[in-house]
């Protein structure tokens, strides 16, 4: 088992690699580069500008100029660079490492080019409202998914079972911003009801995040989360119906295989009652898959409300990734793709390591 | 002399045999013979979805193809308007689907014309990435080992980065809103799904017999892969290209819809979206509704379909 996680661990390099040569190519695409700024200024010469390209390496050719947002390559000698950097204090003895600093694999994501905040921040910024949303979403649609999915497996072909393919035959077709923009027409623009968008409402509390805001968050708590709650029920509800589909799917037909094995009928037919043989022996085999497939949606909680966030402007990570590429924001953009991919590839592997310590029969090669 | 033969689909099939002719001894059958791909049509007919989810796409192609030509308004002229209503009118006898705010542009026709584009790049990606992921899958499950392990990995790598995102950023940064460069960009970033499908039915496929007398007979790589195997792999494929067709077109509406895909002075159903949202408190409800149940419409017409095929051409695949 140790063996395999190993394996599987070293196998997740050189696809982090891959990823960042990708992520570094978007860059090369994008028109103008980091000196298009200063095109439209007549006070600065063409030897500025050269000048300019080589205090930041732009001469160099353009695997040096990877190697070096990578972090691999630097001042100091070649792959010494990649190694962790900076000075750490062990009870009085400091230590100097021998590593670089800066560079993607020590966690150095750059400066934003439109507030030349770090990316680090930027990101650290956005994160709580993206979690905040999609995690709620989540946990909604997994338990609605779970209940109907193994309802309807259970009952099969009833009415019920019809009405939930129906309704995921539904969410599959939904687009999602259409949803979020009739939803917002309909409780914002023409009952009045509900907030067409944003987090808080601003004539009230102070921006989320800041520490105003917390401040008001502790002397008025009720107010403060029952404004949070009216600003998530329509992304969340958004969310939910779209997503519901897949897992509702996926968790009936996990417990229709279940229902369909031997030992089921040898159950039945030594006479367990029908409660326990759907509950003990069908339920919890049939969670086996459907516990990797919730490993593989953790993504999701980073990426997957982008759309929703984009509609109803949401401060979130989908927000400032459609804020950043208006703006040409390259850093910020390449950041959170690094950072997505990141946890990406780590869900992935979370969802096989998971899969092979809940089900024995795995084989490991 | 007739004889009724019960075939294994359950309908009787009438064979017409030669009654016996002085001097030629009673052997030869001549029977209808059916390729599989009318066995697959015959399956489908009977699929009742299937059929109802061919006729809704086939219809919005038809309102694609013929519609601009039968509305009283055309798109490129903004209609002069006798009184301008910002929040744009509920629907009407002269405007079924009621008229836009702002510029007063008639929905109807938004939404008509614009199914010419949002289809074309619907197909149109959806084919040229099936074709791409079939010749990737193809060659790395025919040729297997570090080929095979090589594409793979870039499948891995493609399948790891938020696709929506750099989709995206690439239309932001190449598409120059022309339509061929969207279309081509999400072939591009759409073919990892179909490749591991194709590699996982080469794998298997690359071991039966006639590929090893192909083979045998001399055949080189390339003609084994295109000619003797491929054809075999087109069920599945054609499945996961029709379920294509839908995704892109709602991922494409999407990316149009913020600006970033097709150019506005274009009509796609994104675009004609897009303009909603600045006049969304004002409660015009008629304005994005049209666009998006032409959508939904195409896409639970493609998912039908799709689903209906599945069951036509692999039956034995059947839940």
């Amino acid at each position: 088992m140790t063996k395999y996680a190993v394996r599987r661990l070293l196998q997740a390099i050189p696809v982090l690699l891959g990823i960042s040569v990708i992520i570094y190519s978007i860059l090369l695409i994008a028109p103008g580069g980091p000196e298009a700024r200063f095109a439209q200024n007549p006070r600065i010469t063409a030897a500025q500008i050269a000048a300019f390209r080589h205090r930041w390496g732009l001469d160099q050719p353009i695997p040096v100029q990877y190697c070096m947002w990578l972090g691999v390559c630097g001042d100091k000698p070649f792959l010494i660079n990649a190694l962790p950097g900076g000075t750490i204090d062990l009870a009085g003895v400091r230590i100097e490492l021998p590593g670089g600093d800066n560079g993607v694999l020590h966690g150095d994501l750059g400066y934003s080019s439109t507030d030349g905040r770090s990316v680090a921040a930027v990101i650290g910024d956005r994160l709580p409202a993206t979690l905040i949303l999609a995690g709620t979403a989540w946990v909604i649609w997994v338990i609605i998914a779970f209940i109907s999915g193994v309802y309807a497996a259970v009952r099969r072909y009833s009415l019920f079972d019809s009405a939930i393919t129906i309704f995921n035959y539904a969410g599959l077709a939904f687009p999602t911003f259409w949803l979020g923009i009739m939803l917002i027409t309909i409780f914002a623009g023409t009952l009045h009801v509900l907030p067409a968008g944003g987090m808080w409402n601003v004539r009230v509390v102070p921006p989320f995040g800041t520490p105003d805001y917390w401040a008001y968050f502790g002397t008025h708590p009720l107010a403060a989360l029952g404004d949070l709650g009216t600003h998530l029920i329509l992304p969340v509800f958004t969310l939910v119906v779209v997503s519901i589909a897949y897992d509702s799917r996926f968790v009936r037909s996990s417990m229709l295989d279940a229902l369909n094995q031997d030992y089921i009928r040898t159950a039945r037919a030594k006479g367990v009652p029908e409660r326990t043989v759907i509950f003990k022996h069908a339920l919890r085999n049939a969670l086996l898959p459907v516990i990797t497939n919730l490993g593989l949606e953790i993504p999701f909680l980073f990426t997957g409300a982008f759309v929703t966030e984009t509609i109803f402007s949401w401060p979130g990570m989908g927000y400032q990734f459609i804020l950043s590429t208006g703006n040409y924001d390259y850093p910020v953009l390449m950041g959170l793709l690094s950072v997505t991919a990141l946890v990406t590839v780590f869900a992935n592997l979370l969802a096989d390591l998971m899969y092979a310590v809940v089900d024995p029969r795995v084989r490991y090669d | 002399m007739d004889r009724n033969i019960d075939t294994l689909l359950g309908e009787p099939v009438v064979i017409d045999l030669p009654g016996p002719e002085p001097g030629i001894p009673d052997f030869e059958v001549q029977l209808e013979s059916l390729s599989q791909w009318r066995l697959a049509w015959r399956r489908f007919k009977r699929h009742r979805l299937a059929m109802v989810g061919a006729a809704m796409f086939l219809g919005m192609c038809a309102v694609a193809i013929i519609g601009p030509f039968l509305l009283p308004y055309n798109f490129y002229t903004i209609p002069a308007v006798d009184k301008v209503v910002y929040a744009g009118r509920p629907p009407s006898l002269a405007h079924l689907f009621g008229e836009t705010g702002g510029l007063q542009r008639d929905v109807l026709t938004l939404v008509v014309n614009g199914a010419r584009l949002s289809l074309l790049i619907g197909v149109g990606a959806s084919v040229f990435s099936a074709i791409l992921g079939a010749m990737v899958g193809g060659i790395a499950g025919y040729f297997g080992g570090w080929i095979d392990n090589l594409l793979m990995r870039i499948v891995d790598i493609m399948l790891s980065l938020p696709l929506l995102f750099v989709i995206l950023v690439v239309s932001k940064f190449l598409g120059n809103g022309n339509w061929y460069m969207i279309m081509a960009i999400f072939a591009v970033f759409g073919w990892q799904g179909i490749s591991r499908l194709v590699r996982s039915l080469f794998l298997s496929l690359r071991e039966e017999d006639y590929v090893d007398a192909a083979r045998a007979a001399g055949v080189g790589d390339l003609r084994i892969i295109f000619r003797h195997i491929l054809p075999n792999a087109m069920s599945p494929i054609i499945v996961a290209m029709t379920l294509g067709v839908a995704s892109v077109i709602i991922s494409e509406a999407f990316v149009s819809f913020l600006g970033f895909g097709v150019q506005v002075t274009q009509p796609t159903w994104g675009n004609v979206l897009s303009n909603s949202l600045n006049f969304i408190t004002l409660g015009n409800w008629w304005w994005p509704l049209f666009p998006g149940l032409a959508i939904i419409v195409t896409v639970l017409g493609i998912n039908f379909m799709g689903d209906g095929l599945r069951d036509a051409l692999d039956p034995r695949a059947k839940e």
